[in-house]
């Protein structure tokens, strides 16, 4: 899932249909001014994580020099490891009753989902397991947009009466269109605002839209940031480095995730063999530097450019390569790509380990390569977790 | 027997002219599998390594009977694809394509469903039955029998790489395999762990399922009930990967799409209970199989039939 600031996703519901609250952002308090906060304003810290209300850092001001004070706040805040550069200046709206509506796709029944609630300011996972009744889950055929006569029933069900069922209706059958419309994973309103005038607002928004359609949604370019869901915090700069490398040619894939200390480079692959191979080492008590997953037959210049990536990190003395038996990766190709590396940084694999175990396509060819360049080699005739240990037992050498 | 693909299964190729479709089909037919056609709009009337090219799938249909379909297109035209597939009353359809959007996985998941067919993937490697020598996918590259041979073990991956490397280690206990499917990396697939659970019951020549899994999605819980419920009754052997990335911030994905944790949907550990405690045999270890192998088939390595 890409993720989307919320000015993003406020002025995309706005550009359709949806209304939003006044708002504006800014990068340093100094660009408040007076005239700017006439009214009641809410404060948000503008980084791409949810529960920030939790975190502090969202903050309501009544006068200028409030506004002033609790905006410096927000922008000393680090919040979940994203340090605070813009916060998100909004009106605030005049509320009657705190709703809730989230549309996303049932991992079980393979749908779109929407979950509604008139009961506001709760966590509505504990409201779907304490109180159902009070929740709508209602899902939505594929293929179909929400009719209204759907949305309706929704609110209705909820109790919603009067004006405000129209307007609630309204509102839901364009949020179902923003959801269609540009692939989200998720789209959350929280809270849906009834204000004492009897509109609805969508006063808050979370919005998360599908990388692998950005391809048909030119409009979102510098919106979403692509491949955001594999971190838990901003990328470093050997991980943009990586990215760069990883983009570069859609051949296969170099991904790269750097880890706290450690003393071996971690280059594994694929999707699951990566993920057993970490976990090998792991369990025989030592710390990869790095989380890295390339396979999809990569060609060389990614392969040398991912394995330069992991071996620059500082700290590194030894390197893991480990791949489950491929399918269509090329051994030759990947030999050749980090042998290329280790010879660019003037590498010894006499003083520094390196252990590799790759099997399948174009193996023995391979084998020759890396064996050539004084690399330890194993084929199939040992499993990963054997040769992890070998890796162990040799770092016991250097470190 | 096997399960899902044998040698009543009449293969089509959609996107056969592509580049990575032309490496599938030179390695598949090399295994000895029959390709009766492929699909390319706009290709109609080529030869791809033999394999007559037409612009639909209603042509294939009407000229070689094809029943399954390999769809090897890229993610904006897949959707189109497996919908053509349906419409021509495919029953079986591999989608390998990786990165196809979620909303239109939905809806190629949705139609299949209204018409009973099985869609296995999207992101798949696909599925081979080394019996009767044929795959479906890219799944054993250019030499198939160096891990899959012949057996009585069913094996359920949700890596594609794991697929194969789980055929060697069960080749490597001293066994083979019926068939081996990659179920595909993604959280929304057609065809999951207890769907294909269902079909080994009832398949004579299983005698165990060995199955991989990895962080996230609820398919390992979803085969626990399922064996609780009675629905399956044989050896099942299974390892999850990635018990590591409990330890990461929540919401971070490693490896597969799938895989990827949120609150306490998606951990290893509770996997492992889930299935440990409907009576799967969990190995902490991968190598680990190797022996629970042995020991659950009380075969000696070599006697392997």
């Amino acid at each position: 899932m890409g993720r989307m600031l919320e000015d993003a996703s406020k002025t995309l519901l706005k550009q359709n249909g949806v209304p939003v609250p006044g708002h504006s952002v800014i990068s340093s308090s100094e660009e408040l001014t007076a005239d700017q906060l006439s009214t009641p304003k809410v404060l948000k810290a503008l980084v791409p994580v949810g529960k920030r209300g939790k975190a502090g850092a969202i903050k309501f001001a009544e006068t200028f020099e409030e506004a002033k004070v609790k905006a410096e706040e927000i922008f000393r805040m680090t919040v979940r490891n994203y340090p605070v550069d813009k916060v998100l200046v909004e009106e605030k709206v005049d509320i009657d009753k705190e709703w809730y509506v989230s549309i996303t796709i049932d991992p079980q029944k393979k749908i779109p989902v929407i979950i509604a609630t008139t009961e506001g300011g709760i966590e509505v996972e504990d409201l779907v397991k304490d109180s159902p009744h009070q929740v709508v889950v209602y899902h939505v055929k594929p293929f179909e947009p929400l009719h209204p006569y759907q949305a309706k029933e929704i609110w209705s069900r909820l109790g919603v009466t009067g004006k405000p069922l129209v307007k609630a209706t309204s509102v839901l059958c364009k949020l179902y269109e923003v959801f269609t419309k540009y692939d989200c994973t998720i789209l959350e309103i929280n809270p849906l605002v009834l204000t004492k005038d009897a509109n609805v607002i969508a006063a808050a928004s979370v919005m998360g839209v599908d990388d692998s359609s950005l391809f048909r949604h030119p409009e979102l370019e510098g919106l979403v940031e692509s491949g955001s869901e594999r971190s838990w915090r901003p990328l470093t700069e050997l991980e943009k480095e990586m990215v760069k490398v990883n983009d570069a040619d859609y051949r296969g894939t170099a991904r790269y995730t750097e880890m706290d200390g450690g003393e071996i480079g971690f280059m594994c692959g694929g999707g699951g063999g990566s993920l057993l191979s970490f976990d090998a080492l792991i369990n025989l008590g030592v710390r990869p530097a790095n989380y890295s997953e390339t396979g999809g037959n990569p060609p060389e210049e990614k392969v040398a450019g991912l394995a330069k990536g992991i071996l620059s990190k500082e700290g590194v003395k030894g390197l893991f390569v480990a791949h489950n038996i491929s399918n269509n990766t090329q051994i030759d190709i990947m030999a050749k790509g980090i042998v290329r590396a280790i010879q660019e940084l003037g590498i010894n694999p006499q003083t520094f380990p390196i252990v590799v175990r790759e099997a399948g396509v174009n193996d023995e060819e391979g084998k020759r390569i890396f064996e050539e360049a004084g690399i330890t080699y194993f084929g199939e005739d040992r499993t990963i977790e054997e040769a992890a240990a070998e890796m162990v037992k040799k770092m016991k050498g250097v470190s | 027997m096997a399960i899902l693909i044998d040698s009543n299964t009449r293969m089509v190729v959609q996107g056969i002219t592509g580049r990575e479709a032309t490496m599938i089909v030179d390695h598949t037919t090399s295994y000895g599998t029959k390709i009766y056609a492929g699909v390319t709009p706009g290709k109609g009337g080529q030869l791809v390594r033999g394999v007559p090219v037409y612009d639909t799938v209603a042509e294939a249909v009407k000229y070689h009977q094809v029943n399954a379909s390999l769809i090897v297109v890229p993610p904006a035209f897949t959707l189109d694809a497996v919908l053509e597939a349906i419409a021509n009353g495919i029953q079986l359809i591999v989608v390998t394509t990786e990165n196809v959007p979620q909303h239109d996985v939905v809806k190629l998941l949705y139609a299949a469903k209204q018409e009973n067919v099985t869609i296995i993937g999207p992101n798949t490697a696909g599925i081979i039955n080394p019996k009767d020598r044929i795959k479906m996918g890219s799944i054993g590259g250019d030499r198939p029998e160096r891990c899959f041979v012949p057996g009585n073990v069913g094996v359920i991956s949700r890596s594609g790489g794991m697929t194969t490397e789980s055929s060697w280690m069960i080749k490597r206990a001293g066994f083979g395999v019926t068939t081996s499917i990659g179920i595909g990396g993604d959280s929304l697939i057609g065809t999951t762990i207890a769907d294909l659970l269902a079909l080994f019951e009832k398949d004579e020549e299983t005698h165990a399922v060995v199955t991989f899994s990895e962080p996230g999605t609820s398919f390992e819980e979803d085969a626990a009930q399922f064996i609780k419920e009675g629905g399956f009754t044989k050896p099942l052997i299974s390892f999850v990967a990635g018990k590591f990335t409990e330890s990461m911030p929540d919401g971070t994905v490693f490896g597969h799409a799938g895989a990827m944790i949120s609150g306490d949907v998606g951990k290893p550990s509770l996997k492992m209970k889930a299935l440990r405690d409907a009576g799967a045999h969990v190995v902490e270890r991968y190598d680990e199989m190797i022996n629970v192998l042995q020991n659950v088939l009380q075969v000696k390595v070599g006697d392997a039939k």
